[in-house]
C-alpha cells in the first residue's frame, strides 16, 4: 500500500507514491534522486540527515515522508544559488571550505542546515550559541573548530 | 631541507565544493541498473559450534536472489600475522560479528528477512570474554588448532598470545635494585571505536570474469588483494574504486566485507549493494580500539634520572587476528615513551578473545598505553618530589639519546613542544596558584613513528599546460591527498589549482598501502614529487630546444620556462604541452630505511622498535571536576607537535583539532562496554557517547618546526594520528591533580572519577565492582 502525497524540495514540487513507513530521508534520497543529506545512524542522533521542513531543521532519518506532504524541504542541495556560470556557494559554504570546517564532508551537509537555520533565526548568535546550535550534528574530524569558526564568519560578515 | 622552504599557502581542499553542495558520492549514494541488497547473518551467539546452516526457506522467499554460505566460497583462510579466518563461519563462530551467511534480494528489508530466516543450530561454547585469563597458560584456546594456520609465526603462537614483543635495554632487573624509588601502577583501559560518522558500504558488479567493487575503505589495494586471494581469482580481476570516504580514523583499513559481497553478486547474478546500520557499524568490523591491561614499574633516582623501566601489557586482539599482529609491538614502544631510559624490560601480548577483533585505530595501541605511562609518570614525579614538568624536562630525548632498543636520535623537537605546549597553556599562572580548586592543568608527552612503505604516482600534463595527478594513496578525509597538487605545482612552477587528482582506483594509480599510519604525504609526497621532477626535465628539454639555451640555464615559475636572469625569454608550459610531446612521469622515490638498533635481547622484533623521523608531542589540559558527580570538563587545551615542517597549516590544525577531540572522548565518554558473554552493549551513538560542539574545548596550536633527519618531503612528518597519543594522558593527569588521587580505568566516566574522589576524600566507598560502569 502506498500513500500519494506532494512535496516541494529545493522549489520543485515532486508528486509521489510512498509507503507509509517511509522516511523522509529515504524518499528524498531515493525517489527524488537528491543524495546529498545522508544516513551516518537512523536514529536523531547524528544529524548528517538534516534537512529544513518549513524552515525547521528536521532529522529526515526520523520523518515520515507522509508527514512532509504539502511541506517546502530544504535540503543541502538548496544552499547554493545558481546561474549561467553554475553554482555560486553561500557566504556559508565558502567559509566552511576556508575556515577548514570539511574533513571527510559526511556530516558537511547536516551541519551545514543546522548552521543555516541559526543563521536565519539568529543572524548574530554568540560561540555559545553556534555550538548548541550544532550539537545535534556529529562531526569525528574537525572537532567542530573550522565549522562554529565558519558560522561566525559568516554572523560577523567576514565570511 | 630547511624551514623556509615550506609551501605558504591557505589552500582549498579540491574536493571542498562537491561536498558543500551535496554534490559529492560516497559509496552509499551510488545504485546500479538493477541492483540487490545484501544482508548478513551474523553469529547468534558470540562462541559455538555450527552444526547445522540450511538457507532453504531463506532461497524460497519471494524476492530472494541468492543466499550464500562458506559452501559457496573457496575454503581459504586469510589474515594478517595469522591466516584466521574464513570470509564465512563454517566450524566455529568466534564472536558476535561472525559472518556466518550473506543474502541478495530485491530490497534490503526482504534482505533481512531471508537472512533472519536461514536455520543455524549451534553447540553453544563457553564464552572466552577474558583476554587476561586467556593470556595464561593452559587456558581454553580462542582457536584450539591455529598452530596448523598459515601467516608468520615471528611474533610466536603460545597459547592464546597471537603476538608476543619484548623491548629490552640494558639489565632492568638489577638496574631497579639500584633505584632510589621505585613505582609501580596498574591501569585498565576498555575498548573503543573509531565510529566515523559514514556506516560503510560496499557494491560489486561483474563483468564476465571480472569484478568491480566500489567500497568505503582506507586501503583499496587491501581490499582488492583479500577479494583475489579469498575467492582465488587474479589481482587483475578485481578492480577496487572508493568514491568519497565518510572518514575512517584506521576502522576502514583492511580487507572487510569486500570480498563476501563480490562472491555474493556473482551468486545473485546482479550488481549487490551492502550498507550497514550504525548498530552493524559498531558489532560488525573486526576492527577497534583494543581494551589493555598496562602494569608498569620504574626506578627513579632522587634527581629524576629513570634508571630502569620494567613493564607488561596485556591488550585484546579479539577473535581474529587482522591486521593487528604487530600492535603489540608498537604498545610495548609506547610503554617506554619518549624518555630516556637506561634499562628497559617491557614485555607485551595481544591476546586472542571471543570479542570483537581489534586493529588499527587512529594511533592504535598509543592512547591508552600513553594515558597509563603519563599518569605513572606523574606518580614518579609525586614520589621524588618534583613537578610532572620538571620530570618530563629532564627526562626527554633529545639529540644523542639514546632509544629503548638502542636507536640514537637525531634532532628532536621534545623538550620544545613540552615548553610550548606549558607557555600555551598558561603553566606558570597554575603552578602559582591562580586556578580554582576544582581546576588543574595536566600534561602528557608521547611520540608516534613515520612509516615508509613503498608508494607511487604519475604525473602528466594536458594540452592546456593543466595537469593531472594519478596516485594510489588514498583520501580518507584528512586532505592528505587534497594536498598533492601543492607538492607537484611547486616542482614545476604551475598553480596547485592547475592540477586534477586521479585516485581511489587500484586499476589506475600505483600500489600504495593507504590511508594509514599517518604516512600518505610522507610516501606518496615522495612519488609525487618524483613524478613531477621527471615532468620538469621533459620540459627543461623541450624548452632548451625551443629557446637554444642549456637546460642547466632555464628556470619553472609561474606557469612558463625562462632564462633564469631573463625573465622575457620564455616559454608557457601550455604552449610545451600542447607540442605533441608527451609529458609523463612517474615516480616511487627512494624509501627511507629506518634507523638502526639493538635488538639482540628483544622478541617479536618487527620494526617498530626504531622509529624512524619521530613525531614528538606534548599536550596539556585545564580540567574542571565536579567532586560531587563526577563529571569532567576540558575548559582549555594546548598541543604542541613536532610533526617536522607543516605543508599546509589549515589540513594540519584541522588534525590536531579533530584528533585531539577524538582524544578527550577516549578519555571521558568512549567505551565499547562488553556484557559477561561478549556481546556489545551500546551499539549506537546515543550510548556510545561522541563529543559535540559543545563539549569541545579551545585548542592552541603550535608547530615545532625543526629539521628532522629522514624527514619527508620538504622536512614533513606525519600530523594525523600524533594528535590523539598524549589527549586521555593528560586529561587523566589534571583529573588526579583536582580529586588527589589517578583515575586507572579508561574511560574516566563520571562514576569512575566519582568513586575515586570520594574514596580521596574519606568518604565511605560504594562498591560498584562487577557491575556496569556505564549503568
Amino acid at each position: 500500500m502506498s500513500v500519494s502525497i506532494t512535496v516541494t524540495v529545493n522549489g520543485i514540487t515532486y508528486p509521489l507514491d510512498v509507503d507509509p513507513h517511509a522516511s523522509l530521508l529515504h524518499t528524498v534520497r531515493d525517489q527524488v534522486g537528491l543524495t546529498g543529506a545522508k544516513e551516518g545512524c537512523d536514529d536523531s542522533e547524528c544529524g548528517a540527515c538534516m534537512m529544513l521542513v518549513d524552515g525547521r531543521p528536521t532529522n529526515a532519518c526520523s520523518y515520515l515522508a507522509v508527514q512532509a506532504d504539502g511541506a517546502r524541504v530544504i535540503t543541502v542541495e538548496g544552499l547554493a544559488e545558481q546561474d549561467g556560470a553554475g553554482e555560486r556557494l553561500s557566504a556559508l559554504q565558502r567559509a566552511m571550505l576556508s575556515r577548514g570546517g570539511v574533513q571527510c564532508g559526511f556530516c558537511t551537509p547536516g551541519m551545514l542546515i543546522s548552521a543555516t537555520a541559526l543563521l536565519e533565526r539568529t543572524p548574530h548568535p554568540s560561540e555559545d550559541e553556534i555550538r548548541v546550535a550544532l550539537s545535534g550534528n556529529l562531526c569525528r574530524c574537525t572537532g567542530y573548530d573550522g565549522i562554529v569558526k565558519a558560522v561566525a564568519a559568516v554572523a560577523d560578515g567576514t565570511a | 631541507m630547511t624551514v623556509t622552504d615550506r609551501v605558504e599557502q591557505v589552500f582549498i581542499r579540491p574536493d571542498g565544493k562537491e561536498k558543500v553542495t551535496g554534490a559529492g558520492r560516497y559509496t552509499a549514494d551510488l545504485n546500479l541498473t538493477g541492483q540487490a541488497h545484501a544482508a548478513f547473518r551474523f553469529a547468534d551467539h558470540p562462541h559455538a559450534r555450527i552444526t547445522r546452516i540450511d538457507t532453504a526457506t531463506a532461497r524460497a522467499m519471494p524476492g530472494v536472489f541468492a543466499v550464500i554460505t562458506h559452501v559457496d566460497v573457496p575454503e581459504i583462510r586469510y589474515g594478517g600475522m595469522v591466516s584466521d579466518r574464513h570470509l564465512f563461519a563454517h566450524d566455529v563462530v568466534r564472536w558476535e560479528g561472525d559472518v556466518v551467511a550473506a543474502v541478495a534480494a530485491r530490497t534490503p528489508e526482504l534482505a533481512r528477512a531471508a537472512a533472519a530466516a536461514i536455520e543455524v543450530d549451534y553447540e553453544v561454547l563457553d564464552p572466552l570474554p577474558d583476554f587476561v585469563a586467556n593470556a595464561e597458560p593452559g587456558a581454553p584456546l580462542v582457536h584450539a588448532d591455529w598452530q596448523s594456520y598459515g601467516g608468520s609465526r615471528s611474533m610466536g603462537r603460545d597459547g592464546n598470545i597471537l603476538g608476543r614483543s619484548t623491548i629490552v635495554k640494558g639489565d632492568a632487573d638489577a638496574a631497579m635494585a639500584t633505584a632510589d624509588v621505585v613505582v609501580r601502577g596498574t591501569y585498565r583501559a576498555d575498548a573503543s571505536q573509531g565510529a566515523p560518522i559514514e556506516p560503510r558500504a560496499v557494491i560489486a558488479q561483474w563483468t564476465g570474469d571480472k569484478v568491480t567493487v566500489w567500497t568505503s575503505t582506507q586501503v583499496p589495494f587491501a581490499a582488492r588483494d583479500g577479494v583475489a586471494h579469498t575467492l582465488g581469482i587474479p589481482q587483475s580481476a578485481v578492480r577496487v574504486i572508493v568514491p568519497l570516504l565518510g572518514g575512517g580514523f584506521g576502522s576502514k583499513c583492511d580487507f572487510h566485507f569486500e570480498g563476501h559481497i563480490a562472491a555474493l553478486a556473482r551468486a545473485a547474478r546482479r550488481p549487490v549493494k551492502l550498507v550497514f546500520s550504525r548498530r552493524e557499524e559498531f558489532i560488525a568490523p573486526d576492527h577497534r580500539r583494543e581494551g589493555m591491561l598496562i602494569e608498569l614499574e620504574t626506578g627513579v633516582m632522587r634527581d629524576g634520572r629513570i634508571v630502569a623501566r620494567r613493564g607488561r601489557l596485556t591488550l585484546d586482539g579479539g577473535a581474529y587476528c587482522g591486521e593487528g599482529g604487530f600492535f603489540a609491538q608498537m604498545a610495548a614502544m609506547h610503554a617506554c615513551g619518549p624518555y630516556v631510559l637506561e634499562n628497559v624490560n617491557v614485555e607485551s601480548r595481544l591476546v586472542y578473545s571471543t570479542n570483537q577483533p581489534s586493529a588499527s585505530v587512529r594511533a592504535p595501541t598509543a592512547p591508552q598505553t600513553c594515558w597509563a605511562l603519563e599518569q605513572h609518570m606523574d606518580a614518579i614525579a609525586a614520589a621524588i618530589g618534583l613537578d610532572g614538568a620538571e620530570l618530563r624536562r629532564r627526562t626527554l630525548i633529545e639529540a644523542g639519546a639514546v632509544g629503548p632498543a638502542g636507536q640514537v636520535f637525531g634532532e628532536v623537537g621534545a623538550k620544545q613542544a613540552l615548553e610550548a605546549a606549558l607557555e600555551l597553556i598558561g603553566y606558570d599562572d597554575y603552578l602559582r596558584g591562580e586556578l580554582p580548586d576544582d581546576e588543574a592543568i595536566g600534561i602528557a608527552c608521547g611520540w608516534w613513528p613515520s612509516m615508509a612503505s613503498p608508494s607511487g604516482a604519475y604525473v602528466k600534463l594536458n594540452g592546456d599546460g593543466t595537469g593531472v595527478i594519478i596516485t594510489g594513496a588514498q583520501e580518507c578525509g584528512s586532505g592528505a591527498v587534497m594536498g598533492l597538487p601543492l607538492l607537484a605545482a611547486a616542482e614545476l612552477g604551475m598553480r596547485p589549482e592547475d592540477f586534477t587528482l586521479h585516485y581511489q582506483d587500484t586499476d589506475s594509480g600505483p600500489w600504495d598501502m593507504g590511508a594509514s599510519g599517518s604516512q600518505t604525504t610522507f610516501n606518496n609526497g615522495r612519488a609525487v614529487i618524483e613524478a613531477a621532477r621527471e615532468v620538469r626535465a621533459q620540459l627543461l628539454e623541450l624548452a632548451s630546444q625551443q629557446l637554444e639555451i642549456d637546460a642547466a640555464e632555464l628556470e619553472l615559475a609561474d606557469g612558463v620556462v625562462r632564462a633564469a636572469g631573463s625573465p622575457d625569454v620564455a616559454v608557457s608550459i601550455a604552449d610545451l604541452a600542447g607540442s605533441g610531446t608527451p609529458l609523463l612521469g612517474k615516480g616511487s622515490g627512494e624509501l627511507p630505511e629506518n634507523p638502526p638498533g639493538e635488538t639482540s635481547s628483544c622478541v617479536g622484533v618487527l620494526g617498530m622498535e626504531t622509529f624512524l623521523a619521530p613525531q614528538l608531542i606534548t599536550h596539556a589540559a585545564r580540567v574542571k571536576v565536579d567532586r560531587q558527580t563526577g563529571v569532567v570538563r576540558v575548559m582549555e587545551f594546548a598541543a604542541a607537535h613536532d610533526s617536522g615542517v607543516i605543508l599546509n597549516r589549515i589540513g594540519a590544525d584541522g588534525q590536531v583539532y579533530g584528533g585531539v577531540l577524538m582524544g578527550i572522548g577516549q578519555a571521558l565518554s568512549e567505551a565499547t562496554w562488553f556484557d559477561e558473554q561478549g556481546r556489545q552493549r551500546n551499539p549506537g551513538l546515543l550510548d556510545y557517547k561522541l563529543q559535540t560542539a559543545s563539549d569541545a574545548p579551545p585548542i592552541h596550536i603550535r608547530w615545532i618546526e625543526i629539521d628532522t633527519p629522514n624527514a619527508g618531503p620538504r622536512g614533513s612528518k606525519g600530523v594525523g594520528e600524533p594528535p590523539s597519543v598524549p589527549t586521555p594522558g593528560a586529561i587523566a593527569n589534571g583529573i588526579a591533580k583536582v580529586i588527589g588521587r589517578p583515575v586507572h580505568e579508561l574511560p574516566m566516566t563520571a562514576e569512575r572519577v566519582w568513586s575515586v574522589a570520594v574514596d580521596s576524600l574519606g568518604l565511605e566507598w560504594i562498591d560498584t565492582s562487577g557491575k556496569d560502569p556505564s549503568a
